[in-house]
């Protein structure tokens, strides 16, 4: 047993330790509670309120209740969820299927294939929408130049205008901007799986697939789960390449939650309906987000 | 103790956020008084607030939309540098905004209370949107007899546009335009199509403007005419277009309610629809004004319905045929033309010596008898001063600007101050998108009637 003194300095000093790491937590945690909970705090407030540039009336749940019947929300939602089921599992299989291909090249060309990868995510979105607006024009884009050349197209295609191509042409730009940051992650978290294992596996008889189903993804779930949770909410927060690109049409066919937040709160501004909005989305990004957490298991994994 | 201690952090943030919350509520105080040491007392605390003592200098800002050079620093800046020969005691800061993300800013700076003190744009704007929230200040003084009488000898609708329901002038107009339509010359020339417009008066008939498509299609032009509606980007040129095929009336004359659902109006946008089945013009909902205006410059499309003086000045390194311009087609006498107006509003931050200020700068800019033409010549349209004459004489405008001016008597009602204005422009493209995808005319313009009007 400790003296008494002994345990009193041994108190002390982790008294001085948690000090110290709530010190170090503090400019994290001020703007975490400035920037995310409190105005969290005031959304879900005014939401309940006819918040516009001219009043501020309590309404009680109608803002909720005239979401559910307005038919452009619910559009917005379906679109939103569209972008998310597709975006989703095919940023992460696409970035896992790369970064499985490069991360064990040489340092070099797997730098190179990074940059390239990176590339549109480091890039402004103002300028990446520019490029795919000239690439989907109707009267000189490379699209239709190209298809039109394969002759696999008589007429040219408006490819943002027209509801059937639109939301693709979307989800495309975003899978393009949304695999950088994810195969980066994969690169790494592979090249950090224990070798050991895998060697261990390989005397054992186990063949390449065995090796990764039973040893790397096991490792990377903690990585994945990341991925999958960050492409979630950049997926249901799409909302610059809409508003640059298609203005949520045509026929309010790319308009998403993010894009109608916008819309009522800059063009209409009926704030507290737009809150209402967002809270109904944050519900379902945590929803979401929890589910992938059940399914990955990553309290275990982590 | 650790619950203790998260406990303590938790309330010192809570508190250092109320004390944050409290600064920015005190700001715009600390700013006038102290911040700049050359600002006068606030309004509250002195009753000589509206005149600055002797040697102080009030600052003001200035939010200006591109409006012609108005979006060039040097243009402003030169401006500026004159008013501070008359008023060395008042600073004019000025920021320049576009209209893809102005309005965005606008919102932003109302909400946070951060507005400019002068805001540069139309009447749709700073009449029936902010003027009518009461974000800005009745301009009663500076609308007196004499610049009454000289605007509304140019244009009563003018000074209707700029007038609120309740009496308030929120808006001090500069100048004025018409939104015409362009065509490429030669190539109607070459599709002998140019026979169809009467070219004394620059107006053709719907019937002759079917003709001439039909022309364009025979000599193989592919993109006639593009009805874009991507957005609400330069939806003045769609509406005008609708409007006029026959005589229909975007909102009636008391402003109180839009009515392109009207016989006429479906009638006029019916047309429009089967002209896009025939193939005489297209419709993309992939684009917006400034890229129609892009493919009439290079020559990709025959006509653009978004066209006026300062378009042609813009683009005029660019095109490498002659644009031009004529009024929208029309079944009536004479067509009705969208107008444009632009000029000034203040907005009340509640210092009445930054009101005074801004008002005695937009004086100068837009009555002075030697300032008011250039600023005008700046903006590339006409003067709403009657008194002002031909501002472009003896410029090199000249000739173009008569050309221009020919098109003023055509200027139709200044419906853009009807309430719901951006409900409607909204409500107009998704139309125009759903009546192209095959959906009944009727059913849709009534939808968009609906959706426009606003309690």
């Amino acid at each position: 047993m400790l003296p008494k003194a002994a345990l009193k300095r041994s108190r002390a000093l982790r008294r001085r330790e948690t000090i110290t790491a709530y010190l170090f937590l503090l400019p994290s945690l001020f703007f975490f509670l400035a920037f995310v909970i409190v105005p969290m705090g005031i959304a879900l407030v005014t939401s309940f309120f006819n918040h516009t540039m001219e009043s501020f009336e309590f309404v009680g749940l109608a803002n909720y209740k005239e979401l559910f019947s307005d038919p452009v929300f619910l559009r917005s939602l379906k679109n939103t969820a569209l972008i998310v089921l597709v975006a989703v599992p095919t940023v992460t299989a696409f970035s896992l299927w790369v970064a499985s291909a490069i991360y064990e090249l040489a340092a070099g060309l797997r730098s190179f294939f990074r940059i390239i990868f990176y590339l549109p995510v480091v890039t402004g979105t103002v300028a990446v929408t520019v490029v795919w607006k000239w690439m989907f024009n109707q009267y000189y884009g490379f699209f239709n130049y190209g298809l039109k050349s394969l002759g696999l197209i008589e007429k040219n295609i408006s490819w943002l205008g027209d509801e059937r191509y639109a939301i693709w042409c979307i989800i495309l730009i975003l899978f393009t901007t949304s695999i950088g940051q994810p195969i980066v992650l994969y690169v790494a978290a592979l090249g950090n799986v224990d070798k050991s294992l895998i060697e261990a596996a390989e005397v054992d008889g186990a063949n390449r697939r065995q090796v990764f189903w039973k040893i790397k993804w096991p490792s990377i779930m903690p990585t994945t789960l990341y991925i999958l949770v960050i492409t979630t909410i950049n997926s249901f927060q799409c909302f610059a390449l809409i508003q640059l690109l298609t203005s949520g049409g045509p026929n309010n066919s790319t308009s998403t939650v993010m894009y109608y937040i916008y819309y009522q709160v800059f063009r209409l501004y009926r704030y507290g309906y737009a809150n209402a909005m967002g809270i109904i989305l944050a519900i379902i990004i945590a929803l979401f987000s929890a589910l992938q957490f059940k399914l990955t298991k990553s309290g275990k994994a982590a | 103790m650790k619950k203790f201690l998260a406990l303590l952090l938790a309330s010192l943030m809570l508190f250092a956020l109320v004390a944050c919350d409290n600064q920015k509520t005190t700001a715009p105080q600390d700013d006038a008084n102290t911040a700049d040491a050359d600002a006068p007392a606030d309004a509250a605390d002195s009753e000589q607030a509206a005149e600055p003592a002797e040697g102080e200098a009030t600052e003001i800002t200035l939010w200006t939309y591109p409006i012609g050079a108005w979006k060039d620093s040097a243009t402003v800046d030169g401006f500026i540098a004159k008013f501070n020969e008359l008023h060395p005691e008042i600073k004019v800061k000025v920021e320049y905004l576009d209209y893809q993300s102005g309005d965005d800013q606008v919102t932003a700076a109302i909400e946070a209370g951060t507005t400019p003190d002068i805001i540069m744009e139309g009447p749709e704007r700073l009449v029936s949107n902010w003027g009518a929230k009461g974000k800005l200040v009745d301009l009663k003084d500076l609308w007196t007899e004499e610049a009454l009488a000289d605007i509304s000898a140019t244009s009563q609708a003018v000074v209707d546009a700029c007038k609120w329901s309740d009496g308030a002038y929120y808006e001090y107009p500069l100048c004025m335009t018409t939104h015409v339509m362009a065509i490429n010359k030669e190539l109607f020339e070459a599709a002998d199509a140019m026979q169809y417009i009467d070219e004394e008066s620059r107006t053709w008939t719907t019937e002759n403007f079917e003709k001439a498509l039909k022309a364009l299609d025979e000599h193989g032009v592919e993109n006639k005419l593009i009805v874009y509606c991507g957005g609400q980007g330069g939806d003045q040129g769609h509406r005008a277009l609708a409007a006029n095929l026959y005589g229909a009336k975007f909102a009636n004359p008391e402003h109180t309610a839009w009515t392109m659902n009207s016989p006429e109006g479906v009638k006029g946008l019916q047309q429009l629809v089967d002209w896009d089945k025939a193939g005489l013009i297209g419709h993309d909902a992939g684009i917006v004004a400034s890229d129609e205006l892009q493919l009439f410059a290079n020559g990709t499309v025959a006509m653009s319905i978004c066209w006026n003086a300062s378009n042609e000045a813009n683009y005029a390194s660019q095109v490498t045929f002659t644009p031009y311009p004529v009024a929208f087609p029309t079944d009536q006498e004479k067509p009705e033309l969208a107008g444009g107006i632009w000029g000034f509003g203040v907005f009340n931050n509640g210092d009445e010596a930054k009101i005074a200020a801004a008002k005695k700068f937009i004086s100068f800019v837009a009555d002075d008898p030697a300032q008011g033409p250039e600023s005008v010549r700046a903006t590339g349209f006409f003067p709403v001063r009657n008194s002002f004459g031909n501002v472009y004489a003896g410029t090199e405008d000249e000739e173009r600007m008569s050309v221009y001016s020919t098109f003023m008597p055509y200027i139709g009602d200044y419906y853009n101050v009807t309430p719901g204005w951006a409900e409607q422009r909204t409500a107009w493209w998704n139309m125009l998108q759903k009546i192209f995808s095959g959906e009944d005319v009727q059913s849709a313009a009534d939808t968009y009637v609906q959706e426009a009007t606003v309690e």
